[in-house]
């Protein structure tokens, strides 16, 4: 097959060169594309360039002909880096849309001045030294104030909520007949848009008073049953932020917080874990159970280093997303994230400067280059720590 | 310890409305003595695993009653028991080494770390894993991983050994150095122990009693010899013997078995129907004899040899026959004669399929 092709193949390439002369250095080049491409095509898919259009069957049998030993040389090199075909795609948009605007982060983090329209006044550390410093930016909280909130958030919501998640799980994987009602009804608020959640979150908590007289939160009213006086949880009834007060306001105000983010993080992780659960062979909790093991031997022997790999997912992509919390504090305390800051997070903070009457992006550049590192080394703190516990 | 299994039945109600429900086992009686090897043996599905689970406490009965020296021990919880159980794939804890593996039990138990160590030393000795301790259990071979599964079965010193198939997921050699292996642990230790197979020289090579299930009923309870000497019916007969009994269909007629034309054996039993069982080792080559098979081949095995031959009441396509490498036989024949081994001859009725003794 391949020689009769190659006859009358390359009759036709001839017909074609007399009678358009003027263009035979251009289908020269138009040639070499196509013997290019079929020679790539060819290493990926095999057989597929006998589809392909006449000219690369021309040229892919001349080379053949021409240099059979050389030819196939290329033919297995291009093979063999034939995967990069498949993930050009992938990697081009990663590249345009993720490394580009790091890299830009980067570089312009350490212009000065730098305005919208992109303007500076020079190279140097300024803007990481003004974040270092304790700006306040618009908001009212420092740098260091806004790590601080956000790691407290961080570190105790997404460990109390992995874990709260792993007891609802395995009492649903105990309880068979309620098991889909309950899939539902617990997957409902990761449906949700977190900040009309936050807000509704905040109502429970509230304690306002007003010209008209207080309005007391339905967390209030609970606590009133028992005989406990209505607390001002959200801290938007307090005056502006004093240091006396500091504490006490803080932790209602953290409270709330963590509180929702555990809250909001159980349907993913109930998912999550739920699945894993399902997919332990019941024999060892059998064997677990003829070798004399409690209730709780079996759930912290037995069930947990079994999902330990999903365990550690979730402690890894939670605290992750975590560090990156915005828009359930704006939910709970509006933009402003309390009434000075005062429970901003570092993406607030960041943001606070490219908002607002006179924006500051090397400042936000420098906080989020910061809140980026922070994260890569608490990235990689987890993965040691859970890399070695997953078997 | 002595076990007594009263009129056990386990019934799984039907997965979906208007399926039939399983009856898993059906009023079955078995009394153990104590230290014995008791084997369940049975085709797939005939309910052995269910037997050994609801032993095991893992699996309540529908009704009936267990038994452990006297104490009544039907509706206690499996830890409670004091049974070893080792699953039929293994069940060891992935995540831990062969050694927590098998002090986990003795961890349960709260035993010191000391004793502990020992006795789990101990157990991995018995079984001779004791090099093994400090891997994974995915480190290990399917022989290997069954002895720790052995060892962590026995390192808290059961009053019962349970074990469901343990010896199906090891290779042909293997298989047999297990059996071995388990008879004498099972002999040292002195542990009464109920083993399932489906493999019958399995049990016949190691059980000192046997019992022949099928479909959750039991069919025969006896020493392996005297069940395959002895068999009930026409199932138990079938299923003990390699290679299998051969069946006829035949009849009684005038104090004489006919199978075809031929009156091969006399009995004292009125005219019927029956099936004719003989056992391959059954046949003693006479060119004179009162049986006639059409010969197929003959496959010589060292010690005896195999002749293959048909017969048209045979239920099965080919009848065969085991006879001493010594017994010369015509090169060229046709047909062969034969006379039956009185002892190897057995009668079953035509439609019940028992035993006609
Ligand atoms: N949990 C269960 N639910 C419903 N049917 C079951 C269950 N376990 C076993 N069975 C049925 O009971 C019968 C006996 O099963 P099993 O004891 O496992 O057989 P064996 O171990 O002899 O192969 C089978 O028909 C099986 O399908
Ligand atoms: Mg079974």
């Amino acid at each position: 097959m391949a020689d009769k092709n190659a006859q009358d193949v390359s009759a036709e390439v001839e017909t074609t060169e007399t009678q358009q002369p003027a263009s035979k250095q251009k289908t020269n080049a138009f040639v070499a594309f196509w013997k290019n491409l079929g020679g790539k095509v060819k290493g990926v898919f095999g057989g597929w360039s006998n589809k392909s259009p006449r000219h690369v069957e021309a040229d892919l049998v001349l080379n053949q002909q021409q240099q059979l030993s050389t030819g196939e040389k290329v033919k297995r090199a291009l093979k063999a880096q034939s995967g990069w075909l498949f993930v050009a795609p992938a990697l081009l948009l990663m590249l345009l849309f993720t490394f580009y605007p790091i890299v830009s982060a980067f570089i312009n983090a350490f212009k000065q001045d730098l305005d919208l329209t992109g303007n500076y006044s020079g190279w140097g550390f300024d803007n990481f030294v003004h974040v270092f410093k304790g700006d306040t930016g618009t908001g009212g909280a420092t740098f260091v104030q806004c790590l601080i909130n956000t790691l407290v958030f961080t570190l105790v919501s997404v460990p109390l909520s992995t874990l709260i998640a792993l007891l609802i799980s395995v009492a649903l994987n105990s309880i068979k007949a309620v098991q889909k009602a309950y899939q539902t009804i617990l997957f409902l608020p990761y449906l949700t848009n977190s900040l009309a959640m936050g807000a509704v979150f905040a109502t429970f908590f509230t304690l306002v008073n007003s010209g008209s007289g207080t309005n007391v939160g339905l967390i209030n009213q609970f606590l009133g049953l028992f005989g406990i006086p209505p607390t001002d949880w959200m801290g938007i009834g307090a005056p502006v932020w004093e240091l006396g007060d500091a504490v006490k306001i803080y932790w209602t105000k953290y409270l709330v917080v963590i509180i929702y983010e555990i809250w909001s993080g159980l349907p993913f992780k109930i998912l999550i874990l739920f699945s894993a659960l399902q997919s332990v062979n019941k024999q060892y909790y059998d064997a677990a159970r003829v070798d004399g093991a409690k209730r709780s031997t079996i759930l912290w022997k037995i069930t947990t280093p079994m999902i330990m790999p999903q365990i550690s997912y979730l402690l890894v992509t939670g605290i992750m997303g975590g560090m990156k919390q915005y828009t359930a504090v704006v939910g709970l305390f509006g933009s402003k994230m309390g009434l000075q800051f005062e429970v901003g997070t570092m993406v607030g903070y960041v943001y606070q400067y490219i908002e607002g009457g006179s924006p500051k992006y090397g400042y936000a550049y420098a906080a989020s280059l910061l809140l980026f590192a922070i994260i890569m080394v608490i990235t990689f703190i987890n993965n040691k720590i859970t890399g070695k516990r997953s078997h | 310890m002595k076990i007594s299994i009263q009129h056990l039945t386990k019934i799984f109600p039907s997965r979906n409305k208007g399926g039939k429900e399983v009856h898993a086992v059906e009023d079955m009686n078995i009394e153990i003595p104590s230290g014995k090897l008791v084997g369940l043996l049975g085709p797939s599905g005939c309910g052995k695993s269910t037997t050994l689970f609801m032993l095991s406490g893992l699996e309540s009965p529908t009704s009936g009653k267990i038994l452990f020296d006297d104490q009544d021990v039907t509706t206690l919880a499996a830890e409670k028991r004091g049974i070893g159980l080792v699953f039929q794939n293994y069940a060891l804890y992935p995540h831990m080494t062969v050694e927590q593996n098998i002090r986990f039990p003795l961890d349960n138990m709260r035993i010191k770390k000391d004793e502990g160590n020992a006795r789990a030393l101990d157990a991995a000795r018995l079984v001779q894993i004791e090099d093994l301790m400090a891997r994974k259990p995915s480190e290990l071979s399917g022989g290997q991983q069954q002895r720790v599964a052995i060892a962590r079965a026995l390192v808290k010193m059961p009053n019962v050994l349970l074990l469901d198939e343990p010896l199906s997921n090891l290779d042909a050699r293997l298989r047999l150095q297990t059996r071995e292996e388990i008879k004498r642990i099972q002999r040292e230790t002195g542990i009464t122990t109920v083993f399932v197979t489906h493999d019958q020289e399995e049990a016949m090579s190691i059980c000192d009693i046997m019992v022949v299930m099928k479909l959750g009923v039991v069919q025969q309870i006896g020493e392996p010899q005297s069940i395959y000497d002895d068999p009930a019916n026409l199932f138990v007969a079938n299923f003990l013997g390699t290679p299998p009994i051969n069946i006829f269909k035949g009849k009684i007629e005038g104090g004489k078995v006919y199978v075809g034309d031929e009156a091969i054996s006399a009995t004292e039993h009125e005219d019927q129907e029956v099936y004719v069982g003989i056992r391959p080792e059954g046949f003693i080559y006479d060119p004179d004899g009162v049986f006639t098979l059409d010969l197929d081949h003959v496959e010589v095995m060292g010690r005896d040899k195999s002749v293959v031959s048909t017969h048209q009441a045979s239920t099965k396509p080919t009848v065969r026959c085991i006879i001493d490498s010594d017994v010369k036989l015509p090169e060229k024949a046709d047909k062969l004669k034969f006379n039956i081994k009185p002892n190897k001859l057995f009668l079953f009725n035509g439609e019940t399929e028992e035993r006609i003794r």
